[in-house]
């Protein structure tokens, strides 16, 4: 199944190859980077406001761990981002086969989609908080409603994309409906539900950023806007750097490979 | 035959039958949402607070508009004026951006991606920058430029730079280099590889990466505004929010949505078969 | 002893999907397949074969005419006529053994039953130590080979084959040609197989259906007497009567297909 071991070595093998990158060289483009940091930072006339330098803003990382509050932020970040992402997922995937596998279904809902999709996650933020006020009930369904739609519409469109020539071949073989929807337009879909997991868990990152600016709740994005507020600018810097890592870390890491893993081992052609 | 069924022929002859077919289907949601929404006021399920009336949605626009003096003060961004200096603001910025940043972005990526190791070097910069989205720089930016539009501007353009920098870089990248050898073998110069090779080749990258940060440019944009800025859609649906004013709430939602389906289907789509399609190139992912 | 599968004056239009025209397929086709045979069909590109077989399994809905298995007129897809598709039909997300077993599996049969039946198939089309491969470990000849099995395994009443081999190299197209020949002999399955290569249609086919070009007629049968068991390359390479028969399909093929190029 999933987790034999057979598996878990395939994918850790993929893992390696597929993150292996030149170490070395990346090492001395970061160095660069820094140097030329605290190079423009030494330049400005009041750099502790606009730009600290390097030294600086790992000072104050230490600072906030010390007091415990950098790990609990982030633990509140991905904690909001986890479960909004749950809830967003196990919505919209069902809704996106629905809609692949029922024509008629999918023609009612999918200008309704649309119209939602455009009004972003933040676009609805003022209207959730009127609702249910500055909570973690807002930024909850603020992630909730930009998660779901990246994954109902790529788990639709790939519905749509699996190959005639599998449904024929189970239809020979005497499969009805159902057993055609299980045996292979479920398991058909799996590669485009991994790809649009990633694409809504990238989107929700975005939105529990924000969300948590504009409703005022402990976490990175919090953090990073309480910090320009009472002039600690290196505690923005060290926050808007744990956020570009951390995604980095989540979706190069993680979220990609298992894609990759996914498309690969099923073999389907990936547009 | 009867006249009904006459013009119901020709206009299903003229439109095609699938496509009115799924024209019905698709507003039936709508139809009932609204029915459901005019509903609510008559039978009051949900306090006005949460639901405004559709009707005051509908005036809110006109209130916000009544004490604007006439054209010349809606073009000089007049405070009275709110609903136009909103619109217009927010329009604006996206406008000023764009102009900005994506030939920026398009022009420099193009360089980088010319030479291997410079693009090398600055592949794993333009991931880093893509990876702090573009609403995390916004208190770095009030920082920089204290609330108001510079720090708008600045976000949106941040956002769309950065996404036609590595778009273009990487889609240079990604032409094979017979493509430029064969160009210089047939005695073009450098300038000649860049507009007849370079450019056409990391056309699909580009237009799909024009397409993508406008979208998060824009829901940038916004997010900018309601944090940072003191106009512009975004600021006005915030502060309305915070005072509760949930009619002037929607109509800025209903427009910001209005504006980007509209931008993404007459503006960026037809950019897209124009190009692309039309060049029968491939869109490689990234 | 009455045929497995008749046609009777099958005839069939279908819509361009790109023009909307109307395009004439096939035109009264009246064939009978006995019990038991290894029928081929060739014709030029556009002759209507694919079309044919289609219809035979089901996927295609036909108006004019009438198409019996053991008496009965075909509806639709069933799995008393299974089908060996061009391109590799079998499920990449499911092992070799599981693929094999999807038919069985489809009916409901026991385990035991699925266990044993599939492993025989495995043996059958030589694919020992591949069943819990998945398909994109397999090469293409592999794949094929497991969608014979697996359509076999279903135990359909006929076999349905469309240009099973033409995707694969030369040399593994002779391997499973004679590959094919010898399951023929083990199973004794109805087997009809479509092909646009005369060497191919020869080979394997005890008749031979030779189709006019468009729209589809039964221009042609042409028999082959050899003894299947007979049938090996290196044997049938300088056979008189495997030539001539070649030959005959050969010019009455070229027939068509200048008449093809003149249209």
């Amino acid at each position: 199944m999933l987790l034999s071991r057979n598996n878990l070595n395939r994918f850790l093998a993929f893992w390696r190859h597929f993150s292996g990158a030149n170490a070395i060289h990346l090492v001395l483009v970061i160095f660069g980077i820094l140097l030329v940091w605290t190079l423009i930072s030494h330049a400005l006339e009041n750099p502790d406001r606009y730009l600290p330098s390097p030294i600086a803003v790992a000072l104050s990382s230490f600072d906030m761990v010390y007091e415990g509050l950098l790990p609990s932020y982030f633990g509140d970040t991905i904690g909001r981002l986890i479960v909004g992402s749950i809830f967003g997922l196990a919505l919209g995937i069902p809704f996106g086969l629905i809609l692949g596998i029922n024509r008629t279904v999918a023609d009612m809902f999918y200008p309704m989609m649309n119209f939602f999709q455009s009004i972003s996650g933040i676009a609805i933020f003022p209207i959730v908080v009127v609702w249910f006020g500055n909570s973690d009930k807002t930024i909850f369904i603020v992630i909730l409603y930009t998660s779901f739609f990246p994954i109902a519409f790529t788990v639709l469109s790939g519905v749509r994309e699996i190959p005639m020539k599998y449904i024929h071949a189970v239809r020979t073989l005497g499969g009805s409906r159902f057993q055609i929807i299980r045996d292979v337009l479920l398991p058909g879909s799996l590669p485009h539900i991994a790809t649009g997991s990633r694409l809504s868990i990238g989107f929700a990152w975005r939105a529990v950023i924000a969300g948590e600016m504009l409703a005022g709740r402990e976490g990175l994005g919090w953090m990073i806007f309480t910090a320009q507020d009472v002039d600690r600018t290196s505690e923005v810097i060290l926050g808007m750097l744990l956020i570009g890592l951390s995604w980095i870390i989540l979706d190069h890491y993680l979220l990609r490979p298992f894609e990759a893993d996914t498309i690969e081992r099923w073999g389907l052609v990936q547009r | 035959m009867s006249m009904a069924s006459t013009l119901s022929v020709n206009i299903q002859k003229r439109i095609g039958r699938q496509r009115l077919r799924k024209f019905f289907l698709g507003s039936i949601p709508f139809l009932i949402l609204i029915t459901v929404w005019h509903l609510n006021e008559v039978f009051n399920w949900l306090e006005p607070v949460f639901i405004p009336k559709v009707s005051e949605v509908w005036e809110a626009f006109f209130i916000l508009q009544e004490d604007c003096e006439g054209f010349s003060a809606a073009i000089a961004l007049d405070q009275s004026c709110m609903m136009s200096t909103h619109i217009l603001s927010s329009v604006g910025r996206v406008l000023l951006a764009s102009i900005i940043g994506l030939p920026a972005g398009i022009a420099l990526g193009i360089f980088a991606g010319m030479s291997r190791p410079i693009s090398k070097v600055l592949e794993p910069i333009g991931i880093f920058a893509n990876s702090i989205s573009g609403i995390a720089w916004i208190p770095l930016a009030i920082v920089w430029f204290g609330v108001g539009w510079m720090t708008t501007l600045f976000i949106m353009l941040n956002t769309i730079f950065w996404l036609m920098f590595f778009n273009a870089m990487m889609g240079v990248r990604s032409i094979a280099r017979v493509y430029e050898q064969s160009v210089l073998t047939m005695g073009g110069s450098r300038w000649d590889v860049i507009t007849n090779v370079y450019l056409p080749g990391a056309m699909p990258s580009i237009i799909s990466g024009m397409r993508m940060s406008m979208g998060f440019g824009w829901r940038a944009l916004i997010a900018a505004e309601m944090i940072g800025g003191d106009s512009g859609l975004g600021f006005m649906i915030f502060s309305s929010a915070s005072e509760f004013k949930i009619e002037e709430v929607f109509l800025g939602v209903i427009i910001i949505s209005l504006i980007f389906l509209a931008t993404d289907r007459y503006c960026l789509i037809p950019l897209e078969k124009w190009t692309i399609h039309r060049w029968g190139l491939v869109w490689k992912p990234h | 002893m009455p045929a497995k599968l008749v046609i009777q004056d099958l005839t069939h239009h279908y819509p361009d999907e790109y023009t909307g025209e109307s395009v004439h397929a096939l035109e009264k086709i009246n064939l009978k397949v006995e019990e038991g045979e290894l029928v081929t069909v060739v014709g030029p590109s556009g002759c209507g074969k694919s079309t044919l077989l289609n219809i035979l399994a089901g996927l295609l809905p036909y108006r004019e005419g009438l198409v019996t298995v053991d008496g009965v007129k075909i509806e639709g897809p069933g799995s008393d006529r299974g089908v060996v598709f061009q391109e590799h039909a079998i499920l990449p997300w499911r092992s070799v053994s599981k693929n094999i077993g999807h038919g069985l599996e489809l009916r409901g049969a026991p385990v035991e039953e699925r266990k044993q039946k599939v492993a025989a198939f495995i043996k059958l089309v030589g694919l020992e130590g591949f069943e819990d491969k998945y398909p994109h470990e397999l090469s293409g000849g592999m794949k094929q080979r497991c969608a014979v099995a697996r359509t076999l395994c279903a135990d359909p009443v006929v076999m349905l084959m469309d240009e099973p081999f033409a995707a694969v190299d030369a040399q593994t197209r002779i391997t499973l040609q004679e590959e094919l020949n010898r399951i023929a002999i083990a199973t004794k399955k109805t087997i009809i197989f479509i092909t646009h290569a005369v060497d191919e249609a020869a080979f394997l086919g005890d008749r031979c259906f030779v189709f006019s070009a468009r729209p589809g007629r039964l221009k042609a049968i042409v028999d082959i007497n050899i003894a299947r068991e007979k049938r090996i390359w290196s044997e049938m390479n300088v056979d008189k009567e495997f030539l001539s028969s070649r030959d005959e399909i050969l010019r009455l093929v070229r027939e068509e297909v200048n008449v093809a190029i003149e249209e």
